[in-house]
């Protein structure tokens, strides 16, 4: 009568035996180890996004590293060449365009001061522009007064972070020296701490495991230097046009451009807002302000259109709204910089799962390949 | 000061040996020592100590394997026993189904002795060849032939069967197909 059913567990073993332990469920322990990761990336975050500038950095220099390694090259003397070259190159560039930057950029501070009352002044402008044509719109206006307490307190706001980011100034420094530092060592010695990890993964895993990294590898490295070339593609046309149009610093707010664009979405749109308010200032009319408007609009259709399939192409296979998404909550935990490693970030992180459910449905003894994914089958060979 | 030989001091020796070892590959004749080279980047190494499985058969298919050392026997389960099918020497290649899709493996692989492979992922090959089209014509095309022997290898085999198979049909009764007989 007390005999156990099969499937269940006899718990009446006798009193001297001791209960035993059953170990946790696979995930729960997957679950806390994720946390725990989570937990120690969050509390050590600007190591960690160091770390991610340095492999940013890394891919987009390990081409050429490549390049020189399949000319049977070796690898140390192919990244210490690069490198030499870069800082050559960099070194020669800064010469050449610091000058003119520089002027620019004393320009725009030299003018700072009286920020506030020029854009006042300017805002007043294109007020009176618009009530000539359109006398009704004067009450939708507030008064000049009320106007320029509101635009003081705007501008306070906005640059309350500033003495903040002059006191972070060591640390900026810091990482220009410690980016390209980590740089040099990632590009270096990459292969060697792959091939540690492949000599200790299990000989049966090895083809399923270092897929998923090869497949990561190629989206983020395809990304990466995609999203490097869109950056100046755009930079370069921003300031183009600008120089064109003669607003001024064409240059400064062209390079904002391009590094603003790293940004999916919201970097377009900063972008072209600094480049409206600067006209705005400038010239205290609408007509150019359009112009800019159009300029910027037309660069981002372009974008869309032409340079981003040529660049980044279908590398990053994301849902718009896991998209946004994730460049929402990357900016809330990592400010701006979490903002731009978002998309690499959540991508791996599909990969990764993608990878797992594929091997869940392998030991589940379920298809691993989708059926549509196979081509057409010819029933016969001649 | 002795002549300093800046080519070999800078050359490396382990890549210009996996370099000749790919030049002897029949899946990689007839390209030149630079495509050679590109596609030499994309390898990983990996070695196996003996009676190592490398993969198993029904397994997802993701990779190319090389031998640069050492000896692999490929086996094929059928009807519940595993049958040798061949026996690879460095310079041998397997897995190159995996290139073209990335189905279940059909056969499963097995270190004789302790080997070293070479191996080229799937997703480092379609990097290569969709910036690289002589490459990918190329690799196809010894990839097709390759593919086309096997077809002829496996049609000589039915053939040689068929006879067999029409006498079994001869001794079965009439309007009884050999396919429809119901197992017992």
């Amino acid at each position: 009568m007390n005999q156990a059913q099969p499937g269940e567990t006899r718990r009446d073993a006798g009193p001297s035996r001791q209960p035993r332990m059953t170990p946790p469920p696979a995930s729960i322990v997957w679950g806390v180890a994720i946390a725990i990761t989570v937990l120690i990336i969050y509390s050590s975050r600007e190591l960690v996004l160091l770390l991610f500038f340095s492999a940013a950095l890394a891919y987009l220099i390990n081409p050429l590293v490549k390049r020189a390694e399949s000319a049977v090259i070796r690898r140390e003397v192919a990244v210490t060449g690069i490198f030499i070259a870069l800082i050559v190159g960099l070194l020669a560039t800064a010469y050449f365009l610091v000058p003119r930057l520089r002027t620019e950029a004393n320009a725009l501070s030299g003018g700072w001061p009286s920020f506030t009352q020029r854009l006042d002044e300017a805002v007043d402008a294109i007020q009176t522009e618009i009530v000539a044509d359109y006398p009704t719109a004067r009450r939708l206006f507030p008064e000049r007064e009320a106007r320029y307490d509101k635009l003081n307190a705007f501008i306070e706001h906005q640059t309350a972070n500033f003495p903040n980011l002059v006191g972070h100034l060591a640390t900026i420094a810091l990482a220009g020296v410690l980016i390209p530092f980590f740089t040099y060592f990632l590009l270096r010695d990459s292969h060697r701490m792959i091939q540690f990890l492949m000599d200790r993964l299990p000989a049966a895993q090895i083809e399923t495991s270092v897929a998923v990294w090869c497949g990561i590898d190629r989206i983020i490295g395809r990304y990466l230097r995609g999203l490097a070339i869109d950056g100046m593609v755009i930079g370069t046309a921003a300031a183009l046009g600008l120089w064109v149009l003669g607003v001024n610093y064409p240059l400064i707010l062209g390079a904002f451009s391009g590094m603003a664009n790293v940004v999916p979405y919201l970097g377009p749109i900063l972008g072209g807002g600094v480049a409206m308010l600067t006209a705005l200032i400038q010239f205290k009319s609408l007509a150019p302000l359009g112009k800019v408007l159009t300029l910027y609009f037309s660069i981002k259709i372009l974008d869309d259109v032409v340079i981003q399939p040529m660049t980044i192409g279908h590398s990053v296979h994301l849902h718009p709204m896991l998209l946004i998404a994730s460049v929402i909550v990357g900016g809330h935990a990592f400010g701006l910089i979490g903002m731009i490693v978002a998309v690499p970030a959540v991508t791996m992180l599909q990969e990764t799962t993608k990878l797992m459910l594929e091997r869940r449905r392998y030991y589940a003894g379920l298809p691993v390949t989708h059926p549509r994914r196979g081509g057409p089958i010819q029933h016969f060979v001649c | 000061m002795a002549n300093f030989h800046w080519r070999e001091w800078a050359t490396d020796t382990e890549q210009l040996r996996r370099l000749h070892l790919l030049e002897k590959v029949p899946l990689f004749a007839d390209l030149s020592r630079r495509q050679l080279g590109k596609l030499l980047v994309k390898l990983f190494e990996k070695e196996y100590a003996p009676g190592e499985t490398i993969f198993l058969e029904g397994e997802p298919g993701k990779a190319l394997f090389i031998v640069l050392d050492g000896m692999v026997s490929i086996f094929h389960s059928g009807h519940g026993a595993e049958e040798r099918v061949a026996t690879l020497a460095p310079g041998g290649y397997f897995g190159e189904l995996a290139l073209i899709d990335d189905l279940p493996r059909s056969a499963s692989t097995r270190a004789d002795e302790h080997s070293a492979l070479l191996i080229l992922y799937k997703s480092h090959f379609d990097d290569l060849i969709e910036g690289h089209s002589t490459i990918a014509i190329r690799v196809m095309g010894n990839l097709l032939k390759a593919l086309a022997g096997y077809v002829r290898a496996a049609h000589a085999r039915s053939a040689a069967l068929s006879p067999t198979l029409s006498g079994i049909a001869a001794v079965l009764p009439q309007g009884e197909k050999p396919s429809e007989r119901p197992d017992r």
